[in-house]
C-alpha cells in the first residue's frame, strides 16, 4: 500500500513539473528588427580649395632668462603607477609610460609645440632640418608610384646637428638600419605596424615583415560569406587541442588546417571507439563553429583566412638613402593634407643605435633554444632600451638609474643638439627629471602633498577636497564612456535571463534618455563632463586651425536633432547654440512613454510574456566604489523608467566583474558594457568606420554586438539629390577606405570625400553619428578629462589646454625655486593646495 | 628519520612536478591575448606568439619548458608581463625588498608577541590580560592595509618622521640603516598583525599547560615558579607556537600586494597576480614553481621540527 501511495505521489510530482513546464512561456525563436530606413537629411556641399591649408611653424620661445645655461639645479618629480610592462625599445614600445620615457630620449623628425602666443600648436623641425617635400615625380613607375601622382614620396633633409649621446654624427645610414631592425622578419617587432597598418604606409614595408611567410589574419566576416565568395578558411587546430594529432598515415595535423579538408585525426582526449575519436577541420567546423552551431561565437577566435607575402628584398622598399643627411620615404598611399599629416606622422622616429642593438640581439631557435647567430635563428629578439646599460640617448635627456617596479631618473644629455644650436633657448629649464613607481592613488597623494612630487591626476572622491585649488588643471581625454549593448536575439536568448529585451529599440531608448549624465559625470568622474555623441570635443577636424568637429554646426545639429531639441522661429530655442547648450539628453516622461511602448512591443513579437522577471547584465571591469556607485545609479534610473509601465518590478540590471569584458561582448556572452574609444583625435573622419560599424559580429572593433550597420539604408540628400547606402558603407566613404567593395557606389556618386570642403565632411560625419547613434545600441554617458594638480614650485607656459601640445610639456616647465630651495620650503612649510 | 626525510623530499619533488604539470596544461589551455586596436596589426602579434612556439602542441611546448628549465635554469621571457625580460632574474631582482621587509617585522614581532604573550598568560583575567587580550582583538580583525595608512599619514606625513615610501637603491643601498628606516612604516604595519596572532596562540597554549598536573608536580619538586615555565611549560606550548613561527618566515618570500603598493615596495608580492590576470605564461610558471616549492619545503620542515620540540613526536617510526 504504501509503495503503490509512494508510486502515486511520484507520478503526481512528475505530473506537475511537466504541466509547470508545459505552462512556462518560451520566447519567440527569432526576433526581426524590421526594415532599418534612416533620413540622414540634407547637405549642401562645398568642394575644398586645392593645396590644403599651412601649418604654423612659429613657436614659443619660452621664458627669456630661464634656459638650460641656469647654474641652479632643477629636479622634476614625476611618478607611473607600475613599470611592470614597461618596454621603451622605439621597435616595440607600446604604453605611454613607454612613450614618456622615449619622450625624453629620442625626437621625432618634426616636434609638435606651442605656438607663439600659446593659443595652439605649431610645427617645427628637430630631427629633420626642414619640412618634407614632395619628390613623387622623381619616383614616377618605380615604387608603385604612377605617373603624374602626387604625395606620395617625401624628401627629407636630416638635421646635420643630431648626434648620439656618444657625440657620434646621426645619418641616413642609421636611419635605413634601424627601418631595416624594425621591420625584420625574424624579429616581428610590435611596432612594425605604424609603418603599414596607418595612415602613414610605406611601400612594401608589410611584405617585407612578412615576405614569403603565410600570414594568417582571423577572418573579419562572416565564414559562410567567405566561403561563398571563393576565400579559403582556415581552422586554428588548438581550437580541438589537436595541433600534432596523427592522421591514419601518422602525420601529424598543422595548426591551421582548411575547414574544407576533411582529413581525419585522432582526438587522444577520446577513447578509441568512443563518438568523435577521430575529428577532420571540416567536421568541428561543421558540427561546432558553423552559424547556428554551438561554438559559433568561438569562430572569430579561431577561423583564419591566409594569404602568402611576395619575397620582398630591402631594395623594394620605400625608404631610400639620397645622400649621408637625405632620405626619401615612399609611401603606398598619397599623404592626404601632408603639409601637417606628414610632419604629424613623422613626429616620432625608429632610430636605434647600431652596435648596442647588434650586440644586444638574442638568437633563439624553434624549441626557444639560444643560438648562435641570426641565420640559425627563426626569433629574434633584442635586450635594447631595457635598462641603464641598454639605453642610449639623442634627445635632451639621458637614463641614469632604473629599478624595475621603483625609479626611473634622467639627466641631460650633453650632446643633444638642442643645447647648441640656438633654438631652444628659453627651454628645457630641468636638469634632472625623477619618476618614482606609485600604485596607490592615497600614497601619490600624500607625496605630493609631502611636497616630493610635482604632479598628481585626482579621482572623483579628491575632487571635495582639490576642486577650488589654485593648482587645479582639467586636461580633456578624447575618449567617450558609453554603454554599448549585445543586440543579437539569439546570443541574448541563450543567456536565459529575458536580456532578449535589449533587441526592442524602445527600450535602449527608454534606457538612454533616463540616464541624467550631468550628474553621472559629475558624481562619478573627477572631471568628466555630459557625452553625448560617440565623438568628444577633442576630435580636430582641421589640423591647420585646430578646430573642433563637435564644435562644428553639422555635429551640434546632429545631436540637437538626436535628442529632440528644436531652434528657430516658434521653437523652444532661438539659435541652434542656445538648443545645443540646453541640450541634457535626460527626459524621465518620455523614458516611461518609450518604456510602456517597448512592452507593448516585446509583448507582441512575443519574446517576453510580460510577466517573467527580466535581468539584464552589465559588465564591469572592477567592483571599486565609484564602479559600484555608477552601476547602482544606472539600476536605479532603470527602475525609475520602468514606474508606471508594465515592466515595473520586473526588469532589474545586475553587475558582474569580469576583466575580459570586451572579450566577452566581442563573443556575444554580455548583455550591457561600458565601452569607450578614442585616441586618435587628429582623425575623427576614420573612427566610424574603424571603430563603430567595422563588424556586428565581434571579429573587428565594433563593440555593439548584433548591430549589423550593413543592414540600416541611410539616405542623405545632397545637393539636392538622395543618396542611399548602407551606413556602414558611408562610413567606410567618410573614413577614406580603400576598400572598393564598401565605398564604391558613394565614390561613383559623390566622388572622394577627401575633395569636400571640412564643413561638408563634418556633416557627412554627422549624419552618420546621428544614424547610428538614433537606434541607441550604444548611448554616450560622458566625456572623459583628466582633473590634476601641480606643484607649487613649477610653472606652465599656460594654464588652457592646448590640443596635442596640453600645458606645454616638460620642455615649457619653469621653476620658482630650485632644488636647495624647495627642499627647505617643505620642510618649513606645510603645502597648502 | 633520515628515511623518513628522503622520503618526504622525494614525494615534495613529485607533487611539485603533478602541480607544475597540471598548471602548465590548464594556462595553456587558455586563449592567448590578441589585443585589438585602432591601426593596429593583430596577425602581427599572433605571428610573434607562433615564433615562440606557442602554437605547437602542448606536450611539445611542455617538453621544451622542462628542458629549457632543466638545463639551463630559463624560464623563458616575459611576454605580457616585463615584456622580453629573463622571467627568474626579474624575479630574483624583486625578492630582496620582499625578504627584507618581512624579514624586519617578524623579527621585530616575533619576540614582542611572545613577551605579550607570556605576560597576558601569566596575568590571566587580570587587567593587564584584559588590556593586552582586547588590543588582539582589535589588531586581528583590521586588515594591515588599514595601519599601512594610518601610519602613512601619522607618522610620514605629520610628524614626518619617515619617507611616505620605501626608498629606491640609488637613493641608499638595500642593506643599509636608511633603507631600513624607510622600510620601518611598512614593517610596522605588517608587525602589527603578527604580533597579535603570535600574543593570542602564547597566551591560549600557556595558559592551558600552566594549569597542567606536570607544573604542579614541577613545583612541589622544587622549582621555582620561573624555571617551571621556561623549562616545562614554554617548551609544551612551542610545540604549537614554533609551526606559526616558521609558517612566518616562510611567509617572508610572500610579499604583501595591498602593503607593496602602498608602501611603494618593488617587491613580488604582484607578480603571481598580475602574471594570472594578463596571460602570463612564463611569469606564471616560474612563480607557480616557486611558491609551490615553498609551501611544500615548508611542510615538511614544519613536520621535522616538531620532532626537535617534542621528542615524544616520532614521525616516520613504525614502533
Amino acid at each position: 500500500m504504501k509503495k503503490l501511495l509512494a508510486l502515486v505521489l511520484a507520478l503526481c510530482m512528475m505530473a506537475g513539473v511537466v504541466s509547470a513546464l508545459a505552462e512556462g512561456f518560451t520566447p519567440a525563436e527569432s526576433y526581426d528588427v524590421g526594415e532599418r530606413k534612416f533620413d540622414g537629411g540634407a547637405i549642401t556641399t562645398a568642394k575644398a580649395e586645392a593645396g590644403g591649408g599651412e601649418v604654423d611653424t612659429e613657436r614659443y620661445a619660452g621664458v627669456e632668462g630661464k634656459d638650460y645655461t641656469d647654474e641652479k639645479e632643477y629636479t622634476f618629480h614625476d611618478y607611473i603607477t607600475a613599470t611592470t610592462t614597461m618596454d621603451w625599445n622605439p621597435h616595440t614600445w607600446e604604453t605611454n609610460d613607454d612613450s614618456s620615457v622615449l619622450d625624453m630620449m629620442t625626437m621625432g623628425f618634426y616636434g609638435i609645440v606651442l605656438n607663439k602666443d600659446k593659443s595652439g600648436y605649431a610645427i617645427t623641425c628637430e630631427m629633420a632640418a626642414e619640412l618634407p617635400v614632395d619628390v613623387t615625380a622623381e619616383y614616377a613607375g618605380k615604387f608603385g608610384v604612377a605617373e603624374g601622382e602626387t604625395a606620395k614620396a617625401w624628401r627629407i633633409a636630416l638635421n646635420q646637428d643630431a648626434t648620439w649621446e656618444n657625440g657620434e654624427k646621426i645619418t641616413a645610414d642609421d636611419y635605413i638600419y634601424s627601418m631595416q631592425q624594425q621591420l625584420n622578419p625574424k624579429m616581428k617587432n610590435r611596432r612594425a605596424d605604424s609603418y603599414y597598418a596607418g595612415d602613414m604606409i610605406i611601400y612594401n614595408a608589410k611584405n617585407y615583415l612578412y615576405a614569403g611567410e603565410t600570414a594568417y589574419s582571423l577572418i573579419e566576416d562572416d565564414a559562410a560569406n567567405l566561403v561563398a565568395a571563393g576565400t579559403d578558411v582556415y581552422l586554428d587546430m588548438s581550437f580541438w587541442g589537436l595541433v600534432g594529432a596523427a592522421d591514419a598515415e601518422g602525420n601529424a595535423a598543422p595548426q591551421y588546417v582548411s575547414i574544407a579538408d576533411e582529413t581525419m585525426y585522432r582526438d587522444a582526449g577520446v577513447e578509441e571507439g568512443q563518438p568523435e575519436d577521430w575529428v577532420s577541420a571540416k567536421y568541428i567546423f561543421d558540427t561546432y563553429l558553423a552559424a547556428g552551431m554551438p561554438y559559433e561565437s568561438y569562430a572569430a577566435q579561431y577561423l583564419y583566412t591566409a594569404s602568402i607575402a611576395p619575397e620582398t628584398s630591402w631594395d623594394d622598399v620605400g625608404l631610400v638613402k639620397v645622400d649621408d643627411y637625405t632620405i626619401d620615404l615612399i609611401l603606398e598611399k598619397a599623404m592626404e593634407e601632408p603639409a601637417f599629416y606628414m610632419p604629424y606622422n613623422l613626429s616620432s622616429n625608429w632610430l636605434v643605435y647600431k652596435p648596442m642593438y647588434e650586440e644586444l640581439k638574442v638568437f633563439t631557435d624553434a624549441d626557444g633554444k639560444e643560438v648562435a647567430t641570426e641565420e640559425e635563428a627563426t626569433t629574434v629578439t633584442s635586450k635594447y632600451m631595457k635598462d641603464v646599460d641598454s639605453s642610449f640617448s639623442y634627445g635632451p635627456y639621458k637614463i641614469t638609474y632604473f629599478e624595475l617596479d621603483k625609479q626611473i631618473s634622467y639627466e641631460r644629455n650633453p650632446e643633444w643638439y638642442g643645447y647648441r644650436d640656438g633654438k631652444h633657448t628659453g627651454m628645457y629649464q630641468t636638469d634632472k627629471v625623477s619618476v618614482t613607481v606609485l600604485g596607490e592613488h592615497a600614497t601619490q597623494i600624500l607625496t605630493f602633498e609631502a611636497g616630493k612630487l610635482d604632479g598628481v591626476s585626482l579621482q572623483q572622491e579628491d575632487m571635495a577636497k582639490y576642486a577650488s585649488s589654485d593648482y587645479i588643471v582639467y586636461e580633456p581625454q578624447s575618449y567617450t564612456t558609453k554603454i554599448s549593448f549585445n543586440t543579437n536575439y539569439e546570443k541574448l536568448l541563450e543567456h536565459g535571463t529575458g536580456s532578449q529585451i535589449l533587441v526592442i529599440d524602445e527600450f535602449r531608448e527608454a534606457f538612454a534618455l533616463c540616464l541624467d549624465r550631468e550628474h553621472f559625470a559629475t558624481a562619478y568622474t573627477s572631471a568628466g563632463t555630459a557625452g553625448f555623441g560617440l565623438l568628444n570635443y577633442q576630435y580636430v577636424y582641421d589640423p591647420f586651425t585646430g578646430a573642433a568637429y563637435r564644435d562644428s554646426e553639422g555635429a551640434k545639429e546632429a545631436m540637437v536633432d538626436l535628442y529632440g531639441l528644436s531652434y528657430g522661429e516658434g521653437s523652444d530655442y532661438a539659435t541652434l547654440d542656445e538648443a545645443y547648450a540646453a541640450m541634457t539628453g535626460y527626459d524621465m516622461e518620455l523614458a516611461r512613454k518609450k518604456m510602456a511602448e517597448a512592452y507593448d512591443k516585446a509583448v507582441a513579437a512575443g519574446i517576453w510574456d510580460g510577466e517573467t522577471p527580466l535581468t539584464i547584465d552589465f559588465r564591469v571591469y572592477q567592483n571599486d566604489t565609484i564602479y559600484v556607485q555608477m552601476f547602482t545609479y544606472l539600476n536605479e534610473q532603470l527602475q525609475a523608467a520602468c514606474e508606471g509601465t508594465g515592466f515595473e518590478g520586473k526588469v532589474s540590471l545586475t553587475m558582474t566583474v569580469d576583466a575580459d569584458y570586451y572579450n566577452t561582448m566581442y563573443s556575444g556572452a554580455a548583455d550591457s558594457i561600458f565601452t569607450t574609444w578614442g585616441g586618435a583625435a587628429m582623425a575623427p573622419f576614420t573612427m566610424m568606420n574603424q571603430c563603430y560599424t567595422d563588424a556586428a559580429d565581434g571579429t573587428g572593433n565594433q563593440m555593439e554586438y548584433g548591430f549589423d550597420t550593413d543592414k540600416i539604408e541611410l539616405t542623405i540628400t545632397v545637393d539636392g539629390n538622395a543618396v542611399t547606402d548602407s551606413l556602414r558603407n558611408w562610413t567606410n566613404w567618410v573614413g577614406g577606405s580603400t576598400d572598393a567593395a564598401l565605398v564604391a557606389n558613394l565614390e561613383g556618386v559623390l566622388g572622394k570625400f577627401s575633395t569636400y570642403d571640412y564643413s561638408t565632411r563634418c556633416a557627412f560625419l554627422a549624419a552618420c553619428e546621428k544614424c547610428f547613434l538614433s537606434y541607441y545600441t550604444t548611448t554616450p554617458v560622458y566625456y572623459r578629462n583628466v582633473a590634476s594638480l601641480h606643484s607649487q614650485r613649477i610653472e606652465y607656459p599656460t594654464y588652457q589646454y592646448v590640443m596635442n601640445v596640453g600645458f606645454g610639456g616638460l620642455a615649457y616647465y619653469t621653476y620658482t625655486m630650485d632644488d636647495a630651495e624647495w627642499d627647505a620650503f617643505i620642510a618649513n612649510n606645510e603645502l597648502k593646495y | 628519520m633520515t628515511k623518513y626525510v628522503v622520503k618526504r623530499i622525494l614525494l615534495m619533488f613529485l607533487t611539485l612536478f603533478v602541480i607544475m604539470t597540471i598548471c602548465f596544461i590548464l594556462i595553456k589551455l587558455l586563449p592567448l591575448p590578441l589585443i585589438k586596436s585602432i591601426n593596429k596589426d593583430v596577425a602581427l602579434q599572433a605571428k610573434k606568439y607562433e615564433q615562440r612556439g606557442y602554437y605547437k602542441p602542448i606536450m611539445v611546448q611542455y617538453y621544451n619548458f622542462w628542458k629549457n628549465v632543466l638545463t639551463s635554469w630559463d624560464w623563458g621571457m616575459g611576454e605580457q608581463l616585463y615584456t622580453d625580460r629573463a622571467v627568474w632574474p626579474v624575479m630574483m631582482q624583486k625578492l630582496p625588498y620582499t625578504v627584507l621587509v618581512n624579514l624586519y617585522s617578524i623579527l621585530i614581532a616575533i619576540p614582542l608577541g611572545l613577551i605579550f604573550g607570556i605576560y597576558a598568560a601569566l596575568k590571566k583575567n587580570k587587567w593587564q590580560d584584559n588590556v593586552i587580550s582586547t588590543l588582539v582583538m582589535v589588531f586581528t580583525s583590521v586588515p594591515s592595509y588599514v595601519y599601512a595608512f594610518l601610519v602613512q599619514y601619522f607618522l610620514c606625513f605629520k610628524l614626518k618622521w619617515f619617507n611616505p615610501v620605501v626608498l629606491s637603491q640609488d637613493q641608499a643601498p638595500l642593506m643599509s640603516w636608511k633603507m631600513f628606516m624607510s622600510m620601518v612604516p611598512a614593517v610596522l604595519s605588517l608587525g602589527f598583525g603578527v604580533v597579535a596572532g603570535l600574543t593570542r596562540y602564547t597566551r591560549a597554549e600557556l595558559s592551558e599547560v600552566l594549569t597542567g598536573d606536570y607544573m604542579l608536580l614541577a613545583r612541589t619538586k622544587g622549582l621555582t615558579k620561573r624555571q617551571a615555565i621556561s623549562r616545562h611549560a614554554m617548551r609544551n606550548a612551542m610545540v604549537v607556537i614554533l609551526p606559526m613561527i616558521i609558517g612566518e618566515f616562510i611567509g617572508i618570500l610572500g610579499g604583501s600586494l595591498i602593503i607593496e603598493k602602498i608602501f611603494a615596495i618593488p617587491g613580488i608580492g604582484n607578480v603571481f597576480v598580475d602574471s594570472i590576470a594578463v596571460k602570463d605564461y612564463n611569469f606564471f610558471m616560474a612563480e607557480t614553481f616557486f611558491y609551490t616549492f615553498i609551501g611544500l619545503a615548508s611542510g615538511i620542515l614544519t613536520d621535522i621540527s616538531y620532532g626537535f620540540i617534542d621528542p615524544r613526536i616520532r614521525m616516520g617510526s613504525k614502533k
